[in-house]
């Protein structure tokens, strides 16, 4: 029912949106916030799309939630979304206030939200989706999700008892999730291109949930990421869309659906990427696309590129690569990826907490569950580590096996681009937290300028 | 040298692999034997110079507890002749008497004479600076539980919280046993603390990296000490 209390909240939240966007403001939530402070139960009240797919998980959230708006999209519908704004509880109702009529009646037919793991009881009391992907848990920020499993059981308590769960064989602990749900499942066959993974530091799930075994893996991928089995008869679960191959020549993609085989356009040639567009894949498949239409639909998408980025200038190539900072495993995936590209390489790390610095200092224990020791082969000549942390940083490259002439910590990032080495690599990687990109950019520029300089090209 | 790291695939949360990798740095003809949950631990039959385990979940934990109830004798004995031990995180709950949770108590070890109270509905973050003797000791705080403890704490509370919110001190510290709650890498970022550690386990070796080390404790020093940070 809606209340005078209600309509009150949304009305706020429309005009709070039309005052942002006439100041050229993003207004990712506060118009959602100011909304649920007039009306506590704003979300349980305002008008929801029939069908509703929300996407949850540690890493790859927003790229699964842009890949499914855009899918839909490219397949003609009108879809609502909270891609432009946050995915805590006012984020989503900052997207549905803008989705709604001025009477609280939501003007499309299909929602798609990301939705923060940590906000799940204050979203899912209210928002019931349809159909729920979980890309997959790992630790993250120690501070707000202790550990994964803390975060599974958390998702397992909210997570509605309708929603069909879309989830990954190959991760042990978010395929677990919410057992009673109906679900669904993608995994990943060994690729070609894979070899066995080194030894990374994190591995979210060590024994056997049932008994307690050391996990014996057939095939590990990354951290906990693959195919297990133990002797007392556990083992992952069976996809039921499973990736069967990928030639990244043709950028396609083999997957045995249920038993048969289809193929569809590869989108990006990143394995983390190709669990993204599975994650898709099944969702659309279940949601009854034809195999034809998430191909046509595939075709006319990419990979939002705001978190990578490349050029080549005289001869070398910067490469810009943001991750989470405070998240282990989404910095060890940069580093890999580091590791397995090709020629000499630099690498600044601007990973410093950007909120921390100013106010407290920040707890850099979650550096000691990063991959640092990827950094330490011969390919690497130099490493930048930057900020207030830099000394840490660099104790933690001298740890991992790095040579300290190696190592060139400066203090902040307008010292970056004057302390690279030009001349000793062709490749830079500037790997930086989220909330760096502006700085981020800025140091590019700077590279950029330098690179020109040096070679006069 | 034997050093032993009890239940590395389960006792490995937040960073704090990072305290023996940089021991290995510091220590590198020593002996590290990584006992896994099934397997005797090494402690039954020899006596290690460092006996270590980290931080691990609430459900690991229980796990840990009933897996080491077989050992208490041993460990007590271990205590007692001054074998060293370094338990961050919530692993030094386990050698209590037990931990309450909100679906009834853990029993502990009962080495120590410390209650822990779990508590998942609120975490609780902090940084800590202290002092061990004349040592200045720096650390981060992230849990769910609180602990009321009568053995003598490992390092008196400077600025942070203690053992729990109003307590003087931090963690346990019984003959060479060091208990703290302290996690992430302890040893990493407390010279000091392991310079002396290392003197207690028979080693005159100097820290690894010590230069670096240093310098960065200086900086953290300083920021913990800066009353206009918050550290909490």
């Amino acid at each position: 029912m809606k209340t005078i209390r209600f309509f009150l909240a949304l009305w706020a939240a429309k005009i709070i949106k039309l005052l942002l966007r006439l100041l050229r403001r993003p207004g990712t939530y506060f118009s959602g916030k100011v909304a649920i402070k007039i009306c506590p139960d704003f979300l349980g009240r305002i008008g929801r799309p029939e069908t509703i797919i929300g996407v949850t998980g540690t890493n790859g959230k927003t790229t699964v939630c842009n890949m499914i708006t855009d899918l839909l999209e490219a397949g003609g519908m009108d879809v609502l979304s909270n891609r432009l704004g946050s995915n805590i509880n006012a984020g989503v109702a900052t997207a549905l206030a803008d989705g709604a009529t001025i009477t609280g009646r939501c003007r499309k037919n299909i929602g798609v939200l990301e939705i923060d793991e940590r906000s799940a009881r204050l979203i899912y009391p209210y928002i019931k989706p349809d159909y729920l992907v979980i890309t997959n848990l790992f630790r993250d920020s120690m501070r707000r999700n202790a550990h994964s499993e803390y975060i599974a059981s958390i998702l397992t308590e909210y997570i509605p008892k309708t929603s069909k769960l879309i989830l990954n064989a190959d991760d042990l602990i978010s395929s677990a999730v919410a057992p009673e749900n109906e679900r669904v499942y993608f995994g990943m066959e060994r690729l070609e291109s894979e070899t066995e993974a080194p030894e990374n530091i994190v591995r979210d799930i060590g024994v056997c949930p049932d008994c307690g075994r050391t996990l014996k893996y057939d095939f590990r991928r990354y951290h906990h990421i693959g195919k297990v089995s133990c002797e007392c008869g556990f083992a992952s679960k069976k996809p039921d869309y499973l990736a069967l191959s990928a030639d990244f020549d043709k950028m396609r993609l083999t997957v045995s659906e249920k038993g048969e085989e289809r193929e569809y356009t590869l989108i990006s040639d990143t394995v983390f990427n190709i669990y993204n567009e599975l994650a898709a894949i099944t969702l659309l498949r279940e949601l009854g696309k034809t195999p034809e239409e998430v191909e046509a639909a595939l075709g006319k998408i990419e990979v939002v590129k705001s978190r990578f980025w490349e050029e080549e200038k005289c001869g070398k190539t910067v490469t810009m690569l943001m991750s989470k900072g405070l998240n282990a495993v989404a910095c060890s995936r940069s580093f890999d990826y580091i590791r397995r590209e090709p020629g000499k390489k630099i690498v600044a790390l601007m990973y410093d907490d950007i909120f921390d610095e100013k106010e407290t200092s920040e707890n850099i224990a979650w550096i000691y569950d990063v991959d640092y020791e990827f950094l330490s082969t011969d390919d690497i000549a130099q490493v930048i580590p930057c900020g207030v942390r830099a000394l840490d940083g660099k104790l933690r490259l001298l740890i991992a096996g790095v040579p300290e002439e190696k190592i060139s910590p400066v203090s902040c990032e307008a010292e970056v681009a004057d302390a690279i080495r030009y001349a000793e690599a062709d490749r830079i990687f500037l790997l930086y937290d989220v909330y760096r990109h502006n700085i981020a950019v800025k140091v590019r520029a700077e590279v950029m300028k330098k690179i020109e300089e040096a070679s006069s090209c | 040298m034997l050093i032993e790291i009890l239940y590395p695939e389960l006792c490995n949360l937040f960073g704090d692999t990072g305290n023996m990798r940089y021991l290995k740095s510091c220590l590198p003809e020593a002996e590290f034997a990584e006992t896994s949950l099934h397997d005797e631990p090494k402690f039954i039959s020899a006596a290690p110079s460092l006996i270590y385990m980290g931080p691990m979940t609430e459900r690991a934990q229980e796990r840990v507890a009933q897996r080491l109830m077989q050992y208490k004798e041993r460990i007590g004995e271990l205590i007692e002749s001054g074998c060293c031990f370094l338990f961050t995180g919530n692993a030094m709950e386990v050698l209590g008497e037990g931990i309450e949770t909100a679906d009834g108590t853990i029993e502990g070890l009962g080495i120590l004479k410390l209650r822990a109270k779990r508590d998942m509905k609120n975490r609780h973050n902090s940084l800590f600076l202290g002092k061990f003797g004349d040592m200045d000791i720096v650390g981060f705080h992230s849990r769910f539980s609180t602990a009321e403890s009568e053995e003598p704490g490992f390092a008196s509370v400077v600025r942070g919280s203690g053992i729990n919110k109003g307590a003087q001190s931090e963690g346990v510290r019984k003959n060479n046993l060091f208990g703290t709650n302290l996690l992430g890498p302890l040893l990493v970022i407390n010279p000091d603390f392991t310079q002396f550690l290392l003197g207690l386990m028979g080693s005159d070796s100097k820290i690894a990296f010590e230069e670096t080390s240093r310098a960065a404790f200086k900086a953290r020093l300083a920021e913990f000490k800066d009353e206009k940070r918050h550290l909490d």
